[in-house]
């Protein structure tokens, strides 16, 4: 096959390419890392991470996310960059990615580097270029900052681990929730090929452990951890096939994060569905609120949804939508409940449970208390008791509760809320509150 | 009653913290303020108090090493609040953790209402700072110096600089907060200090480096086509990133120099 990658491009020219290229990549945190300056280098990593500009489509800037290269030898039906596209190719050279990442960082644009790539020739060449970028940037610029670095399935794994002392976070794509999904649109890549290097990642980061606790200066490997990403609305999954895989890279891959990226119809091509009303971020979003629940309150799949109802609530977040199914749990109460029950009530997140639970050691904790611990009480107070008492009077029955948490206004990220306020009374489902799988 | 009326910075709430309580006259019958033009409240003894950083040391330690590491954090977080009721409510925090047998547990207490506030700005306050990590923009000058201009609503400098100074420990940098007209100044390889921005020369300020107009091109064409146009939506941005920030970030504004 022939490159069609020309030569002599200018650098503003390939940024535009290759960051236009990589914007559908989702992860863009720099958390899961602290470290401190070397004293030689220039840089450093904050656990937390920072966000360092949010750009138009409300999604933050923390890395600068670019693509090696926007050449591909893989035909993936729902990408941009597929080869039977004619898109503008372009590629950086390691000395390029550095300088673009030096000078960015040293203005504070950046938190470091997300560097991606599509398969230029094969994937371990393309997984040697990323290294020696990689390289070049840590050693020879002395960059302390953070870096995100994609392993590349169906490359050396000496290749990926080398690539892993240099990197902060690895991420492998899942690409599509399951395996079918994967063989109509992804024909070229298969499940246990991706599934491969995410494995050899996951070891190697226990055995890194081992070594830390022996010798507190070995060389970390990936110390951030790894993430995945999965486009969600191409294939035709229901919201329960795809919590279930989450919870099982959670479980079985130990990974950091598992990422959602609602579908963008980019390609035109019989076999991607049409998706009229634009990308399905509201799902998206739905499925991140149920990431969090899996993820640091405690909640396991087969909970928040079923095979009879495999579809997140359109109207209620999976929370809500959990505890109206569950009153019987309910009301709790503030000043005996244990920590894990706090985290169950709707309205009370895990900043505002610790601080429930470090306050009643030294009195009893009442509403207005709870008011400024910053618990959301028009949620929570059809399901708390404090001192055996509720806020108001209230009945603990489902419609009634379901009325009134429907008034409360929930504030959704993409302006979906506060665009229509009133609407003609309608006897029919034209509002689409059932969600069609795959839409 | 009598209201203490001290300067608008940790060390002149301290200060206050330090007369108030020296004054013996008991803690109900005393109250810290710090902003001057508010209206004087009738039947009160207004005493001004001079600052004294040897008396704000004292209660700064006494603090540290009564009420523990996180109630010392949270004082110095919350005193770069603006919140007219915070001298106040830092006060009685204080009274209440040293009566307390142990006196870390005073963070904890939130049922209390000057606790609570403290615990707040104190939040507010990171925030805010955490925010400006990500923020600032610097520009190089000719010398090589990173330059940036920052108009934080909190008084977040002192706590944004250490940052900084691990961060780019082989740089010369300078952080100008233009709205309390402080720098901080950090030369290569040492200390970061806080210095009064009308003393420092500032004449070099206007030269930028060679390829400075490049990078802020490059920036600025980079933060366009990272965004997804299909999903679009200017009202979560200006959620996340509101428009008082958006004067000193180089990627929203339209002319060159700051």
């Amino acid at each position: 096959m022939q490159v069609r990658v020309p030569e002599n491009l200018s650098l503003m020219e390939k940024l535009n390419i290759l960051s236009d290229a990589a914007k559908y990549d989702v992860a863009c945190t720099s958390s899961g890392t602290e470290r401190s300056n070397t004293g030689k280098g220039v840089g450093n990593c904050v656990d937390a991470g920072i966000c360092h500009s949010f750009s138009a489509d409300g999604r933050c800037i923390s890395l600068l996310k670019i693509l090696f290269t926007n050449e591909c030898i893989y035909n993936c039906r729902y990408c941009l960059n597929r080869a039977s596209n004619d898109v503008p190719r372009a590629a950086f050279t390691p000395q390029e990615v550095c300088d673009l990442t030096m000078g960015f960082y040293r203005r504070n644009y950046i938190e470091g580097l997300f560097l991606s790539s599509g398969i230029l020739k094969s994937p371990s060449y393309t997984m040697e270029l990323l290294y020696q970028t990689l390289y070049k940037l840590r050693h020879e610029y002395g960059f302390g900052g953070y870096i995100h670095v994609k392993a590349i399935p169906g490359a050396d794994p000496r290749l990926i681990e080398a690539t892993g002392y240099l990197a902060d976070r690895m991420s492998v794509n899942l690409e599509l929730p399951t395996a079918e999904g994967l063989r109509k649109l992804a024909p070229s890549k298969s499940r246990t090929w991706i599934l491969t290097p995410m494995r050899q990642v996951q070891n190697r980061m226990e055995e890194n452990r081992n070594e830390l606790a022996l010798y507190r200066s070995a060389p970390r490997f990936v110390p951030a951890g790894q993430s995945t990403q999965m486009i969600i609305g191409a294939t035709p999954e229901n919201d329960y096939q795809i919590v279930s895989v989450a919870e099982s890279l959670y479980q079985k891959f130990a990974l950091k994060r598992v990422f959602y990226s609602a579908f963008v119809r980019v390609n035109e091509d019989s076999m991607l569905p049409a998706l009229p009303g634009g990308p399905p971020l509201l799902r998206e979003h739905r499925l991140y609120q149920a990431d969090w629940l899996l993820r640091y309150y405690g909640f396991r799949a087969s909970e928040l949804l079923t095979e009879d109802k495999p579809n997140f609530n359109v109207l209620l977040d999976p929370k809500c939508d959990w505890a109206l199914r569950h009153l019987e749990q309910f009301p709790v109460e503030i000043n005996r409940a244990d920590y894990m029950t706090l985290l169950r009530v709707p309205g009370i997140g895990v900043r505002s449970a610790q601080r429930i639970v470090k306050a009643r050691r030294l009195g009893n904790v009442d509403f207005p208390d709870l008011k400024r611990m910053g618990v959301v009480l028009k949620r929570a107070l059809y399901f708390i008791t404090c001192r055996g008492r509720t806020m108001y009077p209230i009945r603990i029955e489902e419609d009634y509760i379901t009325r009134n948490l429907l008034n409360v206004k929930e504030r959704l990220p993409f302006g979906m809320d506060g665009q229509v306020t009133y609407r003609q009374l309608s006897l029919f489902d034209d509002q689409n509150f059932s969600m069609p799988p795959g839409a | 009653m009598t209201i203490f009326w001290c300067e608008d910075s940790l060390d002149g709430i301290l200060t206050g913290i330090y007369d108030a309580w020296d004054s013996r006259l008991g803690h109900n019958q005393v109250k810290l303020k710090t902003d001057a033009q508010d209206t004087l409240e009738l039947f009160c003894d207004y005493r001004q108090v001079k600052t004294d950083a040897v008396k704000a040391e004292k209660v700064l330690r006494t603090i540290r090493d009564r009420l523990g590491e996180e109630a010392f954090e949270a004082v110095c977080y919350a005193a770069a609040c603006t919140d007219g009721g915070r001298a106040d409510a830092i006060y009685r925090m204080v009274v209440l953790g040293l009566h307390m047998k142990d006196g870390r547990q005073v963070v904890n207490c939130l049922q209390n209402r000057d606790v609570s506030l403290v615990m707040r700005l104190r939040i507010k306050a990171w925030h805010e700072a955490h925010r400006y990590m990500g923020f600032v923009r610097f520009e190089e000058l000719e010398n090589g110096v990173l330059y940036s201009v920052i108009e934080p609503a909190y008084a977040v400098l002192p706590l944004l600089a250490p940052h900084f100074a691990d961060r780019f420990q082989q740089e010369n940098w300078v952080i100008h907060d233009k709205r309390r007209g402080v720098m901080a100044v950090h030369p290569k390889d040492s200390l970061w200090v806080l210095a009064d921005a009308e003393e420092l020369n500032t004449d070099y300020l206007g030269h930028r480096s060679e390829r400075e107009k490049e990078f802020q091109e490059l920036w600025k064409s980079f933060c366009k086509s990272i965004a997804i146009e299909e999903r679009r939506n200017p009202r979560c941005q200006q959620g996340l990133l509101p428009l008082r920030f958006r004067g000193c970030m180089t990627e929203f504004r339209k002319d060159q120099s700051i």
